[in-house]
């Protein structure tokens, strides 16, 4: 009898500790939880992906309740994703809430606009072309211009290199260089790569190619070509003088929320768009 | 087994009894294992069943927009302006084949002859570890020497501007599948019994003539299914021909026109459409032709061993 009481006692006491204990644990994750907690899962375009990933390991570190996800596979996979709902952020190389490319406007999302990213027209190194006005560009790749003497270069066949249907910056270059004239796709002097990394090395590789890449790219066997004689670079693509240059976009279905709001919100604080962003070769957008 | 009587002693029934636990343990892990490999390989066709009934039914979508004719014989490949001819790609997946082993077939034969009729026997084992390695070697790779070497090697000599193309995908890929064919056409030459040889010999045969009128002659199915061993693996790579082809949707029958065959085209253009499009089903319709052709060959090659082994 004795022995039952001391048992129930005991209980009671260990009962009301856990209870108490465990509210106590409660109302702290609440207050946590009222700051920022889930899960943010990021997938789409890998041209962004170097500056998602350097967001997300900031992010990280400032809110460590949060777990975040970062994939990329292609710029259409980001708002694709999201529309289903496996992603709840997407990257994409262009506002994918209006009819882009060839590909539908996705309804539903919204475009959050963090980084201007500029692209560069290149030619081989040995190429003694400096400079193309986009009107020559534009002949270029309609196939009106097939010379490389036309445009004040040796007496060479010009080889057109082109990334395929669906890539964000072959969407960027047709929006702001090719301005609605079709490239030609087909002949023995044109070919398409898969890649950024892959049209680097197909006009690093043949001495009469051009080829168009993230400005990033630009090193080593290729040259940037300046276009209308402005030269290819960060600060001419900031102020706009330069004009082939596109927007990468974060997209989240309807308004951003909890986690992924405080995400993007971080990704375009001053902080970050003055720091890692500028370090990654991207402008700011603020 | 043993019945259980009722006049036997209690100890012997213990025996028994124990015996028969020990019986029907053994029992149930019988049954246990034959329902682990029955569901094993439920399991495994349950999963090739899944794949051909998922790519056949997306890949058959394709056919509410675009009509059978226009799929299997236009060659106008533009998706954009609704047009989704997949003759060039499918055209291009069979000439390649063909040129790969017009250049492959002859030069494996005559490598796996001379390893299993000319070589001395520590050249052979030497050689034989060598093909080995090769077949290991990743597509990636061949890919890659192809597009930094190969190609810059055949605009230079074709005087073509890109170098690109079927010539270059056939070469890249003859290399590839040639360690293949030789070892099995190898495998199948020493199953020719030495006693044919030596009548050969004891005829007054040379050992040309042995070779062409013996031994090829009997390793003929042997033969046949290395090659189409072969074929099922140079229709198959993607890799290796995507960084050589030149990936445009046209005819390049000349072999030095940028092309694009149904691999190629398929992983070039997979993650760039919207998963509801007719780009999309036509997409899985090329899978489902790539499905149905490699499927075919291995029947091809499993009748070829039933016959051989005759």
């Amino acid at each position: 009898m004795k022995r039952t009481t001391l048992w129930k006692r005991m209980a009671a006491a260990v009962l009301s500790s856990a209870l108490l204990i465990g509210a106590a644990f409660t109302t702290q994750h609440r207050a946590d939880a009222a700051e920022v907690s889930g899960k943010i899962v990021i997938a789409g375009s890998t041209a962004l992906l170097p500056l998602t990933q350097q967001a997300a390991k900031e992010f990280k570190k400032s809110h460590p309740k949060v777990k975040i996800v970062v994939s990329g596979s292609s710029s259409i996979a980001g708002p694709q994703s999201v529309a289903k709902g496996v992603a709840t952020i997407g990257a994409c190389d262009w506002d994918a809430t209006r009819a882009v490319g060839g590909f539908p406007a996705y309804k539903g999302l919204k475009a959050y606009k963090i980084a201007k990213i500029p692209f560069a027209v290149i030619v081989n190194k040995n190429n003694s072309v400096d400079n193309l006005s986009v009107q020559q560009i534009q002949d270029i790749y309609e196939g009106k211009i097939t010379n490389w003497k036309q445009v004040g270069g040796k007496d060479e066949e010009i080889v057109v290199i082109n990334r395929a249907k669906g890539s964000g910056t072959r969407v960027n270059f047709e929006d702001k260089i090719m301005d609605g004239h079709a490239i030609k796709t087909s002949g023995d002097n044109y070919k398409e790569v898969q890649k950024s990394g892959d049209m680097v090395n197909a006009v690093s590789s043949n001495p009469n190619a051009i080829g168009f890449v993230d400005l990033a790219y630009v090193k080593g066997g290729i040259k940037a070509v300046s276009i209308n004689g402005v030269k290819a670079t960060t600060a001419n693509a900031a102020s706009g003088k330069y004009v082939f240059y596109g927007y990468g976009y974060l997209l989240t279905k309807g308004e951003a929320k909890g986690a992924d709001k405080a995400f993007i919100n971080y990704i375009l604080s001053k902080k970050f768009q003055n720091g890692s962003l500028k370090k990654l070769k991207f402008i700011p957008v603020k | 087994m043993e019945k259980l009587s009722p006049d036997w002693t209690d100890a012997t029934n213990l025996l028994t009894a124990r015996r028969q636990s020990r019986w029907a343990a053994k029992y149930a892990a019988d049954r246990f294992f034959r329902f682990l490999c029955l569901g094993s390989i439920i399991f495994l066709g349950a999963v090739l069943g899944a794949i051909v009934l998922f790519v056949s039914e997306t890949g058959f979508l394709v056919f509410r927009d675009v009509s059978l004719w226009e799929f299997f014989f236009s060659s106008r490949w533009d998706p954009e302006h609704g047009k989704y001819g997949a003759a060039v790609f499918i055209a291009g997946t069979l000439y390649l084949t063909l040129v790969t082993l017009l250049i492959a077939t002859p030069i494996s034969i005559c490598v796996a002859v001379f390893i299993a009729e000319i070589a001395p026997p520590w050249l052979r084992q030497w050689l034989r570890t060598l093909l080995d390695l090769l077949v290991g070697i990743p597509s990636i790779v061949y890919g890659y020497l192809g597009a930094t070497l190969l190609i810059p090697w055949i605009r230079e000599h074709t005087g073509a501007p890109v170098g690109d193309g079927f010539l270059a995908a056939a070469i890249v890929l003859s290399i590839m599948i040639l360690p293949t064919i030789t070892r099995i056409t190898d495998d199948a030459l020493c199953a020719v019994p030495n006693e044919w040889r030596e009548a050969n010999y004891a005829l007054g045969g040379t050992t040309f003539q042995m070779i062409v009128r013996v031994v090829l002659p009997a390793a003929k199915s042997g033969i046949a299914a290395a090659v189409i061993l072969g074929m099922a693996r140079a229709i198959g790579e993607t890799m290796a021909v995507v960084m050589v082809i030149g990936n445009v949707a046209q005819f390049g029958f000349d072999l030095v026109t940028p092309t694009s065959v149904l691999t190629s085209h398929i992983v070039m253009q997979i993650l760039n459409v919207d998963f509801q499009s007719t780009t999309n089903h036509a997409l899985y319709m090329m899978a489902f032709l790539l499905l149905l052709i490699s499927i075919s060959l291995i029947m091809a090659i499993r009748r070829l061993r039933l016959k051989g082994g005759q």
